[in-house]
């Protein structure tokens, strides 16, 4: 063992300061992303100067917040290869449970919530062994979480716990609140993809499979362990959402799933698996959040915004291509 | 050669031979009806390298799959240090392959990719560190100059840098038995090639087993202390190394030893004058080729061969897509790829759509199609080959070789002068086969030419002309009976003509070399 770790005695290739130019194309569809973040911020304030005080950011910022998680869910799953088309509903079925078992008992609401993360894990395992299109899957998962919330609750309603309004309406000096919960799941995000153990056999799994099986490891387990954390993620996204809103709706979150694909790409993430960009997609994630707070500063006509934010949102896949194409 | 400045084989001859790491004994394996193990017996012994030479099917990547403990073999056994292992038994813990395809994750680091496969002889704590730091001493021990570094992920690395990580990482672990190392100077330079060969020479000084497969055979010769010689699944000869010429070893394989240069390609020669050119590559070089010249005539069959990968594809993608300068066809074309399920097949259609998919359009008129006519095409081609099933049953109902008759009825069904096959009968079974192959003569009586490239070699008999292939070249061009399979063989192990080795070696500067491949032996 101490054999294989020793020092080495001469390292030819020395750690330079200056990224690679490998580096540079990968960071930059995040940077190109953040360049649009940045533009939109700049719209937004020269519209409406308050938007540069702490209140302002925080308020451009929290409707983001629970989009950017589902974000790092849905970039979790991606790093294995797989798609998620069922965390729109989760994460409004997640508001449903937090505006109802969760204020009559608080225990029942967790439990029930922790089986909605193990409903993630037998997914995963199903996906796994049946060898079911993820697509499929999770797409076929959206209309049972769908039901089970339409049977919870039907209209829209009901009021979350004490503790997690006050989550929603803490508003802390010197700093915009918001920030506070992007930076930190992007963090742990960042911890468990990137820098774990598990991160690595999960992005080895959308990497190469083959290379995985033969280094001895469990293709099931990294998938699994890949879709527990979506689940929970989804429903840390649920809770942010329901703090905001004040309440349960099965269908508030149902444009997560393509909006939360489309983070993962902006952030440099890719539908072939293998790359997990956590940095990248809070970024991207807090882009596309940001565009229909742009749109409605601009006075676009609420009609037309969808459309308006598919262009920008293009516009920006465009600028990631060019870029890329530069630094080849 | 360029592993010149390895002491002479005397030299580093050990007294008694080693105790047996992995030992194969009477290991068959059939998959579906080839069979590619017909009855193994193969010892490798601790402080040994063992090479392992073999043509195309002949059965060395699944008997290095059995013997790493990857698969299980029908019958027979392989025992690990004496103790009976089944596949993915701990005792196969210390057999480590380096695949020649690699086996690493491109998205991930070096250092996440040794982490991956030895992780359980790396610390918990620090283990990216601990990863990264093993790859580097591993890599400066085996590769000085490796210009890698832990952090570069693997898809930023050029071939023979990845090449590097394989080795590597297959060699990283706490207790080495048995080191495969499949074709691992492919895409490695002359100097990386022989810092590796002093290391696997370390190697063995310390007792581990080393089992060398490549097809350069004077590679083989110059490092192995032992050869053994598949052939059809078995191993008909197990030689010292000392004494073997590359003669002797082509021999063993069923190659029969041609004069050097017997028999070089003439750019002309060959192609009868009467014959108009349909299809032409003028010295096309570049994506894997260098200075390629094919000319495929008017009802001709033309057939490419050499070892698996030595540019035979390349030749068909460039008749297929003329793009460049260097290719002139003149004619339709039509491809039939070889793997079929990958891209050949349409499973949700059913037969009948399947074959008649690239003739629809010269029997559509006006865009419109007329399903009559294509009823008649396509029960003319089933009865013709008998396809089993017929024309309404669907394409996944079928057996492999049946699908594999759909396949090349569609390239002939349409009106292409030209068909290229790209190894379409690999597992087919014999019957089919020789329904194809008459299917093709007949065609090509007809006037149609045929470009085929074929991994058996026993199918080059059906060409009129044909040319090997060895590392994007034309090595060869036979026609008429100097077709033979020996003679295949013969050509395409062939080392590269005096000059460029020659040059190899030159380019090669002398270094510093590890203590313990000079003084071992």
């Amino acid at each position: 063992m101490a054999d294989l770790t020793r020092a080495p005695a001469l390292s030819p290739a020395l750690p330079t300061a200056l990224p690679t130019r490998a580096e540079l194309r990968r960071a930059a569809p995040a940077a190109v992303s953040a360049v649009a973040m940045a533009v939109m911020v700049a719209v937004c304030a020269s519209l409406q100067p308050d938007v540069l005080t702490v209140p302002g950011l925080s308020l451009v910022l929290s409707a983001t917040v629970p989009l950017v998680i589902a974000a790092q869910a849905q970039m979790t799953l991606m790093s294995v290869g797989d798609i998620d088309l069922g965390i729109g509903a989760f994460v409004g079925l997640v508001t449903v449970i937090a505006a109802t078992s969760l204020v009559s008992s608080p225990v029942t609401g967790a439990l029930i919530l922790l089986g909605l993360v193990a409903a993630y894990t037998v997914l995963g395992v199903l996906v796994h062994l049946r060898r079911v299109p993820s697509l499929i899957a999770t797409l076929g998962a959206s209309f049972v979480w769908m039901g089970l919330g339409l049977s919870v609750l039907p209209t829209p309603g009901g009021t979350t716990p004490a503790w997690l309004a006050a989550f929603g309406a803490w508003q802390p000096a010197g700093f915009p609140a918001p920030l506070l919960p992007i930076l930190l799941v992007a963090a742990l995000v960042y911890l468990l993809a990137c820098r774990s153990g598990a991160g690595v056999r999960m992005r080895a799994l959308g990497s190469n499979p083959v290379a995985l099986q033969r280094a001895g490891l469990s293709p099931l387990a990294a998938r699994a362990v890949a879709y527990t954390a979506t689940g929970a993620l989804g429903v840390l996204s649920g809770l942010v959402l329901a703090s905001q809103t004040g309440g349960g709706d099965v269908s508030s979150a149902s444009s997560y799933t393509l909006m939360t694909v489309a983070a993962v790409i902006l952030g440099g993430g890719s539908f072939r698996g293998g790359a997990a960009v956590p940095w990248g997609v809070a970024i991207g994630g807090v882009t596309l959040g940001l565009v229909s707070v742009v749109l409605s500063l601009l006075d676009v006509p609420t009609a037309l915004q969808s459309a308006v934010q598919g262009v920008i949102v293009l516009a920006v896949l465009a600028g990631r291509v060019v870029v890329g194409k530069v630094l080849r | 050669m360029h592993l010149d400045n390895i002491p002479p084989r005397e030299a580093r001859r050990r007294g008694p031979d080693g105790a047996p790491v992995v030992t194969a004994s009477g290991v068959t394996k059939t998959y579906g009806r080839t069979r590619a193990l017909t009855g193994v017996d193969l010892e490798v012994r601790a402080g040994e390298v063992l090479g392992l030479v073999g043509h195309n099917g002949a059965g060395k990547s699944t008997l290095m799959r059995v013997l790493a403990g990857l698969e299980s073999c029908d019958e027979g056994r392989v025992t690990v240090r004496g103790r009976h292992a089944a596949p993915g038994a701990a005792a196969f813990r210390g057999v480590r392959m380096a695949y020649q395809e690699t086996s690493l994750c491109p998205d991930l680091t070096v250092a996440e990719n040794i982490w991956l496969s030895s992780r359980h002889c790396l610390p918990r704590l620090r283990r990216r560190r601990a990863a990264g730091a093993a790859a580097r001493r591993r890599l400066d021990e085996m590769f000085p100059g490796h210009g890698v570094s832990p952090r570069d992920r693997v898809e930023d690395l050029t071939l023979a840098r990845r090449q590097m990580v394989e080795i590597a990482r297959a060699s990283l672990v706490d207790a080495l038995d048995l080191l495969i190392l499949d074709e691992p100077t492919e895409s490695l330079g002359p100097d990386a090639a022989r810092s590796l060969y002093d290391h696997v020479r370390s190697l063995t000084a310390r007792g581990v087993a080393v089992l060398l497969i490549s097809h350069r055979i004077g590679e083989v010769l110059s490092v192995a202390d032992r050869v053994a010689v598949l052939r059809d699944g078995a191993v008909i000869a197990e030689r010292p190394a000392a004494g073997l010429g590359e003669h002797d070893v082509l021999t063993l394989m069923g190659a029969q030893v041609a004069e050097r240069d017997a028999h070089r390609p003439a750019p002309s020669a060959g192609l009868p004058a009467d014959r108009p050119v349909v299809a032409e590559l003028r010295g096309a070089t570049g994506s894997g080729l260098r200075d390629v010249s094919v000319r495929v005539g008017a009802g001709e069959v033309v057939g490419l061969a050499g070892l698996a990968g030595q540019g035979q594809q390349d030749v068909l993608e460039r008749l297929w897509r003329p793009a460049r300068r260097d290719a002139k066809v003149r004619a339709t074309r039509a491809y039939v790829p070889g793997d079929r399920q990958r891209s050949g097949v349409l499973p949700l259609w059913s037969v009948a759509e399947n074959l008649v998919v690239t003739a629809m359009r010269g029997i559509a008129r006006r865009g419109l199609r007329r399903p009559a006519e294509e009823r008649e095409v396509v029960r003319s081609w089933v009865e013709r080959l008998a396809i089993r099933g017929g024309a309404d049953a669907a394409m996944t109902e079928l057996s492999g070789g049946n699908q594999q008759k759909v396949i090349v009825a569609r390239a002939f069904a349409s009106s292409a002068d030209l068909v290229l096959l790209d190894d379409p009968f690999r597992g087919v079974d014999v019957h089919t086969k020789t329904g194809l192959y008459r299917l093709i003569r007949e065609e090509a009586a007809r006037g149609r030419s045929v470009v085929w490239y074929s991994s058996e070699n026993a199918e080059m008999a059906h060409c009129d002309r044909v040319y090997v292939l060895r590392a994007g070249r034309v090595v060869a061009e036979l026609s008429g009976d100097e077709i033979s399979e020996e003679r295949i063989i013969a050509v395409s192990f062939a080392e590269p003509d005096p000059p460029t080795a020659a040059g190899r070696a030159q380019g090669a500067p002398g270094r510093e070399r590890p203590q313990e491949a000079r003084n071992h032996g």
